[in-house]
């Protein structure tokens, strides 16, 4: 199982079937997958604070739900995660492509890309970077697990040391 | 017309059916109109309302009512694409349309200046859309949204405003799992 099937894998062990996205090259490895999976509700938001909105509401009325973004989505997300999911806690898992690390050819990408991990921090969010590692499945579920214990959103980080996603 | 008579109509047409409220006088009215467990407060999170109802109607074969504000809409306009992409046969939106940002002050919003929301619904492939200005009307549009089975609907209500009510004593978790579980098992701890 490569790691983009290992999350597809996960979402169905955590019964969280409704998928909100903004198209991403890299998260389209898992995004394609779940699309061609009747399992799955696939759901293109316009903007990321949208696709947060979109998924607490499928919380909200009892289907668990997960988030796809890249990093400078998630700066787009920030105010719906601190406003929405955290007073109202809502464990809405989020995975999220890093741009702006090793690999990186954009400028423009660097700066939302380190701050992402500030940011959660500073909301008080778990956050992990996935490795293919061997341990890729322990550490998804681990985390789907602390994400429902702890009611709040969490991010699962991809990079493109994992995806070998877009470079220059 | 007044929202708060709008809401208390809405309430009442509601029945048992979801109700997502924009941040502010739209959620407080709500809540002075009636308490229901199946009332979806939001108090931050500005421009969501129709999304998190969106959300929603996609997982449930329910009514469900978005309670949303024309400048909350404006902040967000993309989620009336995302409604017209996904057409949930049971999503009815109301905007309350006061044509200002009302609680920063009364300026002017986009729809004082020429900003028509209908027709952006329409123009997003929403074909059941409506302009009220009065209860009688917006009763009728109501009614009808509810009963069909057609959706989605897309209701612009014009609203004088009136003043505020007190601020709603509600709380974010609160509302979400009192919401939440009028849908699903309550959680219980360990799980």
């Amino acid at each position: 199982m490569n790691w983009a099937e290992q999350i597809v894998q996960t979402l169905k062990d955590w019964d969280t079937s409704m998928i909100v996205y903004v198209p991403d090259i890299s998260i389209h490895q898992v995004t394609s997958l779940i699309d061609a999976d009747p399992y799955f509700k696939l759901v293109s938001a316009t903007r990321e604070e949208e696709a947060i909105g979109i998924a607490v509401g499928s919380y909200a009325a009892g289907r668990n739900a997960a988030v796809f973004m890249q990093s400078s989505g998630f700066g787009n997300s920030v105010n719906a995660i601190a406003s929405l999911c955290v007073p109202a806690r809502t464990p809405i898992p989020m995975f999220v492509n890093m741009r702006g690390g090793p690999g990186e050819f954009n400028i423009a990408q660097v700066a939302m890309g380190r701050a992402v991990i500030p940011i959660m921090d500073q909301l008080g969010l778990p956050h992990f970077i996935l490795e293919d590692d061997g341990k890729m499945d322990k550490l998804l579920d681990g985390a789907m697990k602390l994400c429902h214990a702890n009611r709040q959103p969490l991010a699962i980080c991809l990079t493109q040391m994992l995806h070998g996603g877009k470079i220059a | 017309m007044r929202r708060f008579d709008g809401t208390q109509l809405v309430s009442r047409l509601a029945g048992d059916a979801p109700i997502v409220s924009n941040l502010g006088p739209s959620s407080d009215e709500l809540w002075h109109a009636g308490h229901r467990d199946r009332n979806f407060y939001t108090y931050g999170n500005m421009g969501l309302c129709s999304s998190i109802a969106l959300g929603m109607a996609m997982v449930t074969d329910e009514q469900v009512i978005s309670l949303d504000g024309d400048g909350s809409m404006l902040m967000n306009l993309g989620t009336v694409a995302s409604i017209g992409r996904e057409q949930p046969k049971n999503l009815t939106v109301i905007v309350w349309d006061n044509e200002q940002w009302g609680q920063t002050g009364g300026q002017t919003s986009h729809t004082g200046t020429g900003t028509d929301l209908e027709k952006v619904a329409q123009s997003c492939g929403i074909t059941r859309t409506k302009t009220v200005s009065d209860l009688e009307d917006l009763e009728a549009a109501v009614s009808e949204a509810l009963a069909s089975s057609d959706g989605p609907y897309f209701i612009v209500a014009k609203i004088e405003e009136a003043g505020y009510m007190s601020v709603a004593p509600v709380e974010p978790e609160f509302t979400l799992y009192r919401f939440r579980n009028t849908f699903v098992e309550p959680r219980r701890p360990g799980d």
